[in-house]
């Protein structure tokens, strides 16, 4: 299902395979959540689709469908300041929270093209209600084809003897701190970084293993606010083990720009991420 | 259509409002007069027109009925207990920790297919199934009950929109317009023209009726599939209506009856109450299940490093 956004978010694609399993919702994501719902109840394997942002005026819907532990996939697209010059109206910077809140749901957030199509197969596999964040941004492909994607699982990226940190980020911040990796690597500051693909549930056993290597201390980034996301998430868990968590996200109001400037004004780039790393003991 | 008896449907939806007293008093929570005012269509629709499995409600070309306005759910659970799904004691134990008859519908029970009570929602999953049933091929008709109170909200004309441009004329909507509200009365009380209008506008064929007549219920009904447009019946009816002095009273939505009142509205009620059991349903047509089976394997996938793509 789509809600009018088959260009932008490319699902004309399917449309185009497979129209007779493509339908047109128009401009109402309720109603496009509430059908999308009624074809899981239906025993079908529904994909809802649209801008991340425009799921949010369906959350009475998603978490209705929670209660009802309906089969429900959702694909938001177009998230965070990374979209660019739409502007905040577009930004999708809630959306982890809100899904992460709802009963037996399912958050996922691929950096690269290959995990995200890791991703989806078992989404259409599983029962319950998933979520995938997707980007607007290009990204490079980071992982080879074969390579599995556990939900719940996550990627330890870059991990040597005497890193100073670990950072954990997601989606278009992964890329970031890989980045960041580099050039901290050029003044002999090594961090561990990981791909955390799966929000919840989360990698947390692995993102713990790698915490304790550097001090019990975690750095996350990521393109959404502080409140309830990726930062919350690694903070909530792992707080009962000693971790300390210092979160990187979107802080202010964001406004329209070019994407790399506002992922630089908004303190979520690479050279926001080298800053903080120097600025921890 | 089978041979119907309208005395016998009259007497089955005073039954279904004696349960949801009943269920109603013992729990000392819920919504019996919202109950009441649905009954006659309640009993219509699953003993006088709907086509199903009362055995298997699963069955995939049953009838679907969604309780949109889910508070009614007393309704619906006694209307199923009446059918001989589960015995009629069990109503009593409405919204007890452990009994699946909770406060409003959820699919722990087999005869719900989404969680309502959150008004509004009904319509788009409604909706949802109408169309599937069609990419199925499956004759089933998908039946919304919804409130008046309820087509206030927004996501109702969303899926009305949809519903008439998909033409889903096996959907039907019914509206029980009982006139009152929670805290008051609404906005359009009794004015049923401003229903019609607005349900015509977005592409359903409407028909307004009695909701307190069987027969006039009935003969609506048998207009189901006949043009290429969904079906919005609104059933004027009134809030509390077979007890006298719950009938069109503000004042007692979500309000059980205490012992006393119970006591005094059954006995206006059961001289003219009969049992579901026993009476035949119409039974769904064999039509051959939908495939929903996983492919075999995915397509692989040729992405080579360092290629940009978005993961959108």
């Amino acid at each position: 299902m789509d809600g009018d956004t088959k260009n932008s978010t490319f699902a004309e694609k399917f449309f185009k395979k497979f129209p007779d399993r493509f339908t047109e919702c128009f401009i109402a994501e309720q109603n496009m959540v509430g059908v999308a719902t009624g074809f899981g109840a239906r025993g079908k394997v529904p994909f809802a689709s649209t801008f991340a942002c425009f799921f949010t005026r369906a959350y009475d819907q998603i978490r209705v469908a929670g209660i009802s532990k309906a089969n429900l996939k959702l694909v938001g697209s177009h998230v965070g300041v990374s979209i660019g010059e739409d502007g905040p109206s577009q930004m999708a910077l809630e959306d982890i929270a809100m899904m992460r809140a709802i009963a037996g749901s399912v958050v996922l957030y691929p950096s690269d093209a290959v995990s995200t199509e890791k991703l989806l197969e078992q989404m259409a596999q599983k029962r319950g209600i998933h979520f995938l964040r997707t980007s607007r941004p290009k990204t490079p492909v980071i992982y080879g084809n074969d390579e599995p994607f556990p939900i719940g699982g996550a990627k330890v990226l870059r991990q040597n003897a005497g890193d100073k940190v670990t950072v954990v980020a997601a989606g278009v911040t992964l890329h970031e701190a890989l980045k960041a990796a580099e050039a901290l690597k050029a003044e002999g500051i090594g961090i561990t970084v990981i791909d955390a693909y799966s929000i919840k549930p989360l990698g947390k056993d692995v993102i713990k293993a790698a915490a304790q290597k550097t001090g019990n201390t975690v750095i996350t980034v990521e393109d959404h606010y502080l409140e309830g996301g990726l930062g919350d998430a690694v903070a909530g868990e792992l707080s009962v083990d000693g971790i300390k968590v210092h979160k990187l996200a979107v802080t202010s109001l964001p406004r329209s720009g070019k994407p790399a400037e506002l992922l630089a004004h908004f303190g979520i780039d690479a050279a926001a991420i080298v800053k903080k790393v120097k600025s921890l003991d | 259509m089978i041979d119907t008896d309208i005395e016998l449907l009259k007497g089955i939806a005073n039954q279904l409002r004696i349960h949801s007293i009943t269920s109603t008093t013992a729990a000392g929570s819920g919504h019996p007069t919202s109950c009441c005012s649905a009954a006659d269509v309640m009993a219509t629709l699953f003993f006088g027109h709907m086509r199903y499995d009362a055995k298997n409600p699963h069955y995939h070309n049953n009838d679907r009925f969604i309780l949109s306005k889910g508070h009614a759910a007393p309704l619906l659970y006694a209307a199923w207990a009446e059918t001989g799904l589960f015995p009629t004691s069990e109503l009593l134990k409405l919204r007890q920790f452990g009994c699946d008859l909770e406060g409003h519908p959820t699919p722990r029970l087999p005869f719900v297919d989404v969680a309502t009570g959150s008004l509004g929602q009904g319509l788009s999953v409604g909706a949802g199934m109408a169309l599937a049933a069609r990419l199925d091929h499956l004759d089933y008709n998908t039946y919304v009950l919804l409130g008046d109170g309820e087509i206030a909200e927004g996501a109702v004309w969303e899926a009305a929109s949809f519903a008439g441009i998909y033409k889903l004329n096996n959907l039907i909507a019914i509206v029980d317009d009982n006139r009152l509200g929670q805290s008051q009365a609404t906005a359009f009380g009794h004015d049923l023209g401003i229903y019609r209008k607005r349900f015509e506008a977005f592409g359903w064929r409407v028909e307004d009726v009695d909701g307190h007549d069987i027969e006039e219920i009935l003969e609506v009904l048998s207009g189901v599939g006949l043009n290429d447009q969904p079906l919005c019946i609104i059933a004027k009816t009134y809030k509390g209506a077979g007890v006298s002095f719950l009938q069109d009273q503000d004042g007692w939505h979500g309000k059980p009856l205490n012992q006393e009142e119970a006591a005094k509205a059954i006995a206006e009620l059961q001289p003219c109450s009969k049992s579901g059991i026993g009476v035949p349903i119409p039974a769904p047509a064999q039509l051959p299940a939908p495939n929903h089976a996983a492919p075999a394997s995915y397509p692989p996938i040729n992405y080579k490093p360092g290629d940009l793509v978005a993961t959108r």
